[in-house]
């Protein structure tokens, strides 16, 4: 973990001590006091949320420094989208924002109001699946299916993205989903099939 | 048990695994996606030194962030009855005495846990926490401390090492490889709840949940039976999900503690030093021939990287003694401590590592015999027996996969010297070796419970980690029975369910396919025994002579009727059948040597300015006795071919020596396989059954997928190039001799 301030344990140490020996007299000082903790620890700030999600507006109260993938997952138990790095490295927590593909890691939900969010839950209708569901099935596109969610997310993009001329154009505009189970023979497989039809 | 989405009616549901709905549509539940009441969340806090003490941990900013329920340190926890005293430590065999020391022994150990409200809170929280530390002297650089470690002896001497110095034709050689991280792409979580003051469930992310819940009823003093673990959806082990680690414990301990459900899952970067790697390794070859290229023996000597608190063999020398007839053979190894996390079993451990050494140093040899280097390896295969062992190979087909492969990938293409094959600046070449694995099998149990209307739920502990377990098994369960496969459904991953081993090891199949069959054979007995009531022909019948369909059970005599499963159960008053049966290796591993073999081939491209190495085609075949599950097994044997080029070319996990930490610890400085960095791999299969490992036939591939991958690529480099690179990765400054 990172330190997060440049002051020193000792100088808080010092500065809470005499705060706290003085906490007991006029309310200014308190409120002084409260002012220099805040410089040390950060409170936490939560703000009204309205987000479109798979066509559903969701209203929750959210954490600012909540991210969308967070926000899916821990908040509102969408745990569909995955979690497989947090920095935006692997692909696994990609989503839809507005049609395009994102990494819902690096997307702060605080920014996501007026978008439309799409997840892998709201990919299929109507107890059809989607196509590329269908394909990543038939073509066994997936071994531990944990990469799954964001393969498909990105697949869809993929292919409205007019990436699929080719094996290697396809392998190309796939490369920020890693699959360590390595089932990308299947995953390219599934994308073909789709383009084609 | 969600395991089938019932959710999700489908008019015409596409054939694939089992899971495949659950997968394909997000539903699937894995470790960390479980919703406890009142759940909170724990970060851990890591070391910032790689050795030395703790000297005081300052806590006071963290408790004040809001949200904060808890932080535990070594010196702010209930005990573990486990840890309470050094013997008990020793026994525990945990390694690591979570927050019950403080001492450091890498930079990384978790130090204190925070639990706060939301994972928010306890993110920002666990970066408050201020640590001070008696800092010791630490050694982290695998290549500076091995040269001080002495080589022991490993396993007996076969002939006389000594007959290599007369060898006419002899190969000496030293290969290093570089740490690797199996980064399954789920982190680590576990979820703990303490249901009552000796009861507890973990969701937890494990290749074995029989394991876990003997490993935490030992550290916790409660019965097995009072500990539920779940882990019914894996995303991805490759082994790190073999051991119970730290972090499980700081779960448990801090539920324990705010007497809430608790969740934590690891952060990425964690990932690297909490779960486990294959250690980084240097490996010396001394490989003789005769000018006809018989094998006349092989000084093999290894070393692997450990941690200061356990010792890790990585048993690399073990391969030497299987593949090959050696008449003369010394292996010897030893382990090099670092003040580094304590490193795992991954993917091919061991075998994937000795193995790259072997067929390098093969290939060496194959270039100044001029031989041909396939027929080089078919010329010295011990085919007819273990070698070490003696014992007869129940099956070997190592061959057919050799002659197979080189159909597959042209090999008549290859040029028999380097630099023949070029294509502007690229050159181009082919390259081969080959991988085998002892295939185990262990003792499984399996459970059936049958229903009315004829639909089964065939159950067992077994994790599916991704190889395709649950629909191996009901393909088994259906062949067995003749039970249609859509009145067969599967759960899996539960500790309450009959037990089984871990996942791991290429045993998972081998091991559950024996009970599967058990229990269906069970299932036949028990229903024979009620069919006698209404048919008398059931009597003393075997499993052999009964039939089940959808429509009921019969008789194997043609001709004979029926009887339908409604009127057994209605005659009998049935509501759920329930049989278990167990099944283990026998008196057959007495007389029988088993192993599963693969051979990889590939064409690279490799090229000259820029030294980057591009994989055209890559082609394994593999001998995994029957093939029980073609579309599952051809994927997981790509999968591990697309590991294999990860080894090969670009993995590599390294330790700053000055500061002792990990560089690039997440996956934009660890980079494996994407997409583009593999070719669509052909694979193909021997499918022959081995008529005595297991009542299927069926043997393990998660390992020989990878064994020989890096080794067939590293010398289709030197096909290519003329450049023979032993240092794992190849990256292309190695490429280009910088």
């Amino acid at each position: 973990m990172k330190q997060a301030h440049k002051h020193s344990r000792r100088s808080f140490i010092k500065i809470s001590a005499v705060l706290t020996s003085l906490a007991a007299i006029p309310s200014s000082v308190k409120a002084f006091y409260q002012d220099v903790k805040k410089f040390f620890v950060v409170p936490k700030q939560t703000m009204p949320l309205a987000i479109i999600i798979n066509k559903k507006t969701y209203k929750t109260t959210a954490d600012t420094r909540t991210t969308l993938l967070d926000l899916l997952r821990e908040n509102l138990q969408l745990t569909g989208t995955k979690k497989g790095c947090d920095h935006g490295q692997c692909g696994a927590c990609t989503v839809h924002l507005n049609g395009e593909r994102v990494l819902s890691c690096l997307t702060l939900a605080a920014t996501v109001p007026g978008k439309e969010v799409t997840t892998i839950e709201g990919l299929a209708h109507n107890e059809q699946l989607h196509p590329m569901q269908q394909a990543f099935i038939e073509c066994d596109g997936f071994q531990c299916g944990y990469c799954t969610p964001g393969q498909i997310m990105s697949a869809v993009a993929c292919v409205n993205e007019g990436r699929t001329k080719s094996v290697s154009e396809i392998k190309e505009f796939m490369s920020g989903n890693l699959c360590r189970c390595g089932a990308y023979n299947g995953i390219v497989e599934s994308i073909q099939k789709v383009a084609a039809s | 048990m969600a395991f089938f989405d019932e959710s999700f009616s489908l008019l015409t549901p596409p054939e694939g695994r089992v899971e495949a709905l659950a997968k394909v549509t997000g539903k699937g539940k894995y470790a960390a996606e479980y919703v406890a009441e009142h759940m909170c969340y724990a970060v851990l806090v890591d070391s910032a030194v790689a050795a030395g003490a703790i000297q005081n941990i300052n806590i006071n900013k963290a408790a004040q962030v809001a949200g904060v329920i808890q932080i535990i340190t070594h010196q702010q926890k209930q005990l573990v009855p486990g840890f309470s005293d050094e013997s008990k430590i020793k026994d525990s065999r945990f390694g690591l005495p979570l927050f019950h020391t403080d001492k450091i022994y890498f930079k990384g150990q978790p130090i204190a846990a925070v639990v706060a409200e939301t994972l928010e809170d306890a993110i920002y929280a666990a970066s408050l926490i201020e640590a001070t530390y008696t800092p010791d002297n630490f050694v982290v650089d695998f290549e500076e401390a091995h040269t001080k470690q002495s080589l022991a002896e490993a396993g007996k001497e076969r002939g006389s090492i000594n007959a290599l110095n007369k060898a006419p034709y002899i190969v000496e050689s030293e290969y290093t490889i570089a740490a690797e991280i199996h980064n399954p792409m789920e982190m680590h979580a576990t979820i703990a709840e303490w249901t009552a003051t000796d009861q507890l469930k973990l969701y937890d992310k494990t290749q074995g949940v029989n394991n876990v819940q003997r490993t935490v009823s030992k550290l916790f003093e409660i019965p097995e039976k009072n500990i539920e673990v779940i882990s019914e959806f894996m995303g991805g082990g490759f082994g790190s999900g073999l051991r119970v680690w730290p972090h499980v414990l700081a779960a448990i301990m801090a539920a324990k503690q705010v007497k809430r459900p608790v969740k934590l899952m690891l952060s990425r970067p964690q990932m690297f030093y909490s779960v486990g790697y294959r250690p980084a390794s240097w490996q010396k070859i001394k490989l003789g021939a005769d000018k006809d290229g018989k094998f006349i023996g092989i000084l093999h000597q290894a070393k692997n990287g450990s941690s200061v608190y356990e010792s890790f063999s990585e048993g690399i020398t073990r391969v030497t003694r299987l593949i090959y007839h050696f008449p003369n053979l010394k292996t010897e190894s030893a382990v090099v401590p670092l003040n580094l996390s304590t490193p795992t079993w991954m993917r091919g451990p061991g075998d994937c590592t000795g193995d790259f050494a072997i067929e390098s140093a093969i290939d060496d040899l194959s270039y100044q015999l001029n031989i041909d280097p396939v027929q080089l390896r078919l010329k010295n295969l011990a085919l007819d027996k273990h070698p070490d062992s003696g014992l007869p190979w129940s099956t070997n087909f190592i061959n057919e996969c050799i002659e197979k492969g080189a159909a597959i990938i042209n090999w008549q293409d290859r040029k028999p010297k380097p630099l023949q094959l070029t294509d502007g600046d690229w050159h181009k070449g082919y390259g081969m070796a080959v991988g085998m694995w002892n295939a185990g099998r262990n003792n499984a149990s399996a459970g059936i419970e049958m229903q009315k209307d004829g639909t089964i739920t065939l159950q067992t502990a077994m994790t599916d980690i991704g190889t395709g377990t649950g629909t191996g098994m009901q393909n088994i369960a259906h062949e067995v029975t003749g039970i249609s496969k859509s009145k067969i459904k599967i759960e899996l991953g539960n500790s309450n369910l009959p037990p089984a081993p871990s996942q791991g090891g290429s045993t998972g199949l081998s091991s559950v396919s024996g009970a599967v069959v058990a229990v269906c054979n069970a299932l036949k007995l028990k229903l024979a025994a009620y069919a006698v009531t209404i048919n008398n022909v059931y009597k003393n019948s075997t499993p052999n002579d009964i039939l089940f369909s959808d429509k009921g059970i019969s008789y194997k005599t043609p001709g004979n009727q029926p009887i339908s499963y409604s009127q057994l159960w209605d005659k009998h008053q049935l509501t759920t059948i329930a049989v278990e049966a167990s099944s283990g290796p026998g008196e057959e591993r007495k007389q029988y040597a088993f192993c599963s073999s693969a051979a990889h081939f590939c064409r690279v491209r490799v090229h000259s300015k820029t030294g980057k190495v591009k994989i055209e085609k890559l082609v394994c075949v593999a001998d995994g006795g029957k093939i029980v599950n073609e579309k599952a097994a051809a994927n997981q044997m790509s999968g591990a071919a697309v590991g294999g080029i990860g080894m090969a070319l670009m993995e590599e996990q390294l330790a700053d020596a000055k500061l002792g930490s990990l560089v690039g610890n997440d996956l934009a400085g660890y980079h494996f396989a994407v997409n583009a960095d593999a070719p669509i791999i052909d694979v193909a299969f021997i499918n022959k059954p081995d008529p005595h490992i297991n009542p299927t036939g069926a043997k393990g591939l998660g390992e020989v997928g990878i064994i020989g991958t890096a080794a067939a690529i590293a010398n289709a480099i030197y096909n290519a190039t003329g450049k023979r690179l032993k240092d794992l990765p190849i990256t292309p400054d190695k490429v280009l001799g910088l």
